[in-house]
């Protein structure tokens, strides 16, 4: 049995005939769950590119200079509620996309996908677990290790876990392609979002991560002012990101305008660059400097074609988008 | 021979497949376009058999992920230049539909299934096509129209005789712009095509070309120019790259009889240009060519069919006639109208004569008499005829009536007559070939839509439609289509069609075309043809080489037409074809001596002798004429003896 949505819809209805599927027409939960994401921030950040944060104007033109660019998508369906528990089936996919004479080919010929049911263990019945993972096989197991009570929670709660879980699986997969091309490649990959998670992609000179979410701003007072401030084409100073949970590797990251934000929101066209950091690569300030003028050349060389019509196309690259037009298209 | 994989099928809801149209995507630069056959290769089986479907490309189209023009404009700051500095080209889609021209195997007929698709290779072709029926050795009727080219493939595209010549279907039908030279050069290449090909167990064909304007066809036996493209055609296409072999021209003389009507009058074409006239035997048959619906009213028609059956080449006698009177020339005819009509006045009592009313006769008197006026050139009023060949018609030979330079009535009635006379050869299996193609072109004009209906027209249809029983073929050709009998062109099994003009398309007879196909036809190149013939379910694009004859307009530059001559220099032209040792003295102690009239008469009885002694034929033509003489003075009687004066009496 292949692991599509079909195929869970059929193992399931093996397992309870007649019982009410969920259908493949309604929305998917990533949907379902657009407005539930984490409370905006302040994050404090230490410069690392001289004393204050300040508005730097990138000198040059702007210049191509990515070779790959990574991202990835998830799409999640509940297939049946089994005593109001969801059983949810996810896709996760993440693709790079290499660009040669200004066409975008898949690299490695084929993208990185997942496909698998997302149940909590401990919430159904030992038997219909047995079921799903003998006749469908890919089953996830949502349940926290820590929490022992989930069997009989609201509903909601369940399908936040499977969605936090097939996140995660996403997650892991971009990684572990980001990975692969560092370890492979000699030619710098834009990766949409942060790079901080993987050891090996945060520490490789090639990666360079554009995140466009500002739910957590990495400035504070004059600083955050100068950052919203900033006029097309100019960056702000360096600072450098760590994060407690887990993460070893911090990273370098600055704040780049790729539009000018004249009568929109200060967010407009803002966003944040994530690169090895220099005590990594064993920088001078100089050279970090000039790293960060040169990346933020690259970023802003890609902000032609734009992504319409995708609603964040103020941020997005378009080959970002082309990656996910490839993964909805192959998925 | 299997190609690399060219495309992918695709169908969408709003776009689906069925089993006449397919969709399919190529890379961007896939060497395909409108006019490009391919293979579609199914991978699920059906009945154990995996779908092989070949197509022909109608349409394309390409896009991009752009959801508005408005969003290139924002991303380019409304600067066109600044599309150099993007950094990637946008997606983009080459998508092709196709229609279907043939199913393997042809039943269950379903949807074109999803596959790979690849370019046609020559194989292919033949057998999207369905010319693996009749290109196969030992059954081959194979007549080769032009070569398809492609994507790098190459592949002779073949009519069947069967078709084209009957007895399944027959004729053909080409319709271009004008001035392309594509009409008639379509033509001539075919006609060497079928000459070179057509099988001999199907029996032997001729041509009878009508040109009705310019040079077109007046210099098919001399060899073109050839580009080594054309060369190449010819030799895959396995024609030989040579003029015509056996042409003979046919034209009537000017109205002044001097020379013949035609631009192929240079001294050294004639050789094969001979004089087409006719005499009032022959024109009669055809008098409803010449008159009127006015005028063929049936009492004309009736006194008109009298004086065919009992008055033409027959011993008349009457009443009212003075002498017994034998009619073979219109000179005859008109001494015959004369007579009965003085005799008819004459007598005093009664309009009618044998049930015609005087006024009847008049006006045929009047219609007939004047036909030779309207023809002259043509028609002649001694009844000497120089006529085609009808009964020892040659095989692969080209017999041109070049009528170019002639009034619209005389070239109805050698059209009319010509055919006609083909006709009825071909129906007694006498007119020495088996089957005849006969070509005319300006078919808008002998052939309308609309107008009235015209005898000409009447034969034409004639031939679309019972010809092909016959052996009689036509090829026709116009610039317009739309305009021309709907049963003329609806009976063309097989049509050609160069490069055409916008509104000529825009009209309803095109709207089975796709709009991407149109637009190719109206950018069509010299030498380029679409090609719709029976066993193609779909139009083919061709490319055709330049006829191996030479083209009006050089022959035109390299052979001038000869001055009009003087009456005696025509006349020993003419002679001078029987006996070149002829001198101008003899003509003109000739025209010295004798009327005008004697001598045309003269010279044409002997052009129709060809006699071993030509000077003493010529000679022997005329009246004897004596010699002036002085008058001799007459007798005189003797004077009388005066008389007396004192004596009146004399005594």
């Amino acid at each position: 049995m292949d692991a599509s949505f079909r195929s869970a819809m059929r193992c399931v209805a093996g397992w309870a005939p007649g019982a009410g599927l969920g259908g493949d027409n309604g929305p998917s939960l990533e949907r379902w769950s657009m407005g539930a994401t984490e409370p905006p921030r302040l994050a404090a950040s230490d410069v690392i590119e001289g004393h204050a944060l300040r508005a730097h104007r990138i000198p040059g033109d702007p210049e191509p200079g990515f070779a790959g660019f990574l991202d990835g998508t998830q799409q999640s369906r509940v297939v049946h509620y089994h005593d109001g528990v969801p059983l949810v089936h996810a896709t996760v996919a993440a693709v790079i996309r290499f660009r040669n004479e200004r066409r975008l080919y898949t690299w490695t010929g084929r993208p990185d996908i997942e496909r698998a049911l997302y149940v909590p263990r401990n919430a159904v019945p030992e038997a219909l677990w047995d079921h799903l993972v003998g006749e469908f096989g890919a089953v996830v197991d949502t349940t926290p290790r820590d929490d022992a009570g989930l069997e009989r929670v609201h509903p909601f709660i369940h399908l936040e876990r499977a969605m936090h879980t097939v996140q995660e699986r996403r997650e892991a997969l971009e990684e572990a392609l980001a990975a692969r091309w560092c370890e492979r490649e000699r030619r710098p990959i834009l990766v949409d979002g942060g790079i901080y998670r993987s050891d090996v992609v945060a520490r490789s000179p090639w990666a360079v991560g554009v995140v466009k979410s500002h739910r957590t701003l990495y400035a504070e007072g004059d600083a955050l002012a100068r950052v919203l401030q900033l006029r097309r084409g100019e960056r702000s100073s360096v600072v450098r990101v760590s994060r407690a949970s887990g993460y070893r590797a911090p990273v370098a990251s600055w704040y780049l305008r790729l539009r000018d934000p004249a009568g929109r929101d200060p967010m407009w066209g803002l966003v944040r660059v994530e690169a090895a950091d220099p005590t990594t690569l064993s920088e001078s300030a100089e050279q970090l400097t000039a790293r960060a003028d040169q990346v933020s050349r690259w970023v802003l060389a890609e902000v032609a074609p734009l992504a319409l019509p995708d609603a964040r196309w103020d941020k997005m690259v378009y080959p970002i988008r082309d990656c996910e037009e490839y993964l909805r298209a192959v998925g | 021979m299997s190609t690399a994989p060219l495309g992918r099928v695709v169908a969408t809801e709003r776009r689906p497949n069925t089993p006449h149209e397919f969709h399919f995507w190529t890379a961007l630069d896939a060497p395909i376009g409108i006019g490009t056959i391919v293979r579609a290769e199914g991978t699920v089986p059906v009945n154990n058999v995996v779908p092989t479907v070949y197509g022909v490309v109608t349409e394309a189209f390409g896009y991009t992920d752009l959801l508005s023009p408005l969003h290139d404009v924002l991303g380019h700051d409304g600067t066109p230049g600044s599309a150099a500095i993007a950094a990637t080209h946008r997606t983009e889609i080459r998508l092709f539909t196709a229609a279907v021209l043939r199913q393997v195997p042809d039943e269950p007929l379903q949807p074109v299934p999803m596959g790979i698709v690849h370019l046609a290779t020559d194989d292919d072709v033949a057998v999207a096509l369905r010319m693996d029926g009749y290109i196969a050795d030992g059954s081959r009727t194979a007549i080769p129209v032009g070569m398809y080219r492609s994507g790098g493939t190459e592949s002779p595209i073949y009519l069947d005789a069967d078709f084209l010549l009957g007895p399944e279907a027959a004729h053909l039908n080409i319709t271009g712009v004008s001035g392309l030279a594509t009409k008639t050069s379509a033509v001539e290449w075919l006609l060497q095509s079928l000459f070179a090909h057509f099988p001999t167990k199907k029996g032997t064909v001729a041509s009878v070309c009508f040109n009705v304007k310019g040079p077109d066809l007046c210099y098919l036996d001399l060899p073109g120019e050839l580009s080594d493209d054309d060369r190449a055609l010819y030799d895959a296409l396995g024609v030989p790259a040579t003029p015509f072999q056996n042409v003979q021209y046919f034209a009537p003389y000017n109205a002044k009889g001097t020379a013949l009507a035609t631009l192929r009058s240079h001294d050294d074409l004639q050789h094969n240009v001979v004089p087409l006239t006719w005499g009032l035997e022959e024109v009669l048959q055809f008098a409803e060519v010449l008159l009127n619906k006015d005028d063929m009213d049936a009492k004309a028609d009736a006194l008109i069919d009298f004086i065919r059956e009992r008055v033409i080449d027959r011993e008349f006698t009457d009443a009212l006639l003075k002498r017994p009177h034998r009619v073979r020339t219109f000179a005859e005819l008109e001494e015959w109208f004369r007579e009965l009509l003085i005799g008819i006045e004459g007598r005093g009592s009664g309009d009618s004569w044998r049930t015609h009313h005087v006024a009847t006769i008049r006006k045929v008197r009047n219609r007939l008499t004047n036909i030779s006026t309207r023809c002259a050139g043509l028609v002649t009023d001694d009844g000497a005829v120089s006529d085609l060949p009808f009964g020892t018609f040659e095989d692969r030979s080209v017999y041109v009536v070049d009528v170019a330079m002639l009034e619209e009535d005389a070239q109805d009635l050698i059209f009319a007559r010509v055919v006609q006379k083909l006709r009825e050869h071909l129906e007694k299996r006498n007119l020495g070939v088996d089957h005849v193609v006969v070509f005319v072109d300006e078919l808008n004009k002998y052939a309308p839509g609309d107008g009235p209906e015209t005898y000409v027209r009447k034969m034409l249809l004639d031939i679309a439609e019972r010809g092909r029983y016959l052996g009689l073929v036509l090829f026709s050709a116009q610039q317009f289509r739309s305009q021309v009998h709907r049963r003329v062109v609806g009976n063309s099994g097989t049509a050609l069609y160069g490069r055409m003009d916008a509104d000529e398309l825009a009209t309803p007879g095109y709207a089975v075309l796709s709009p991407a196909t149109r637009t190719k036809l109206a950018t069509l190149d010299k030498g380029q043809l679409m090609v719709r013939h029976p066993h193609f379910t779909q139009p083919i694009f061709v490319r055709f080489p330049r006829p191996a004859v030479m083209r009006g307009r050089d022959g035109a530059e390299r052979y001038p037409q000869a001055a009009e001559p003087s009456f005696e220099a025509a006349v020993l032209r003419e002679l001078r074809r029987l006996d070149p040792s002829l001198t101008m003295a003899f003509v003109a102690e000739a025209v010295a001596l004798h009327d005008t009239d004697e001598i045309v008469r003269a010279k044409n009885a002997t052009l129709r002798a060809r006699p071993a002694d030509v000077e003493s034929f010529f000679r022997g033509q005329f009246r004897t004429r004596v010699s002036a003489r002085a008058a001799v003075a007459a007798p005189t009687a003797a004077a009388l003896r005066p008389a007396p004066s004192d004596d009146p009496y004399g005594f």
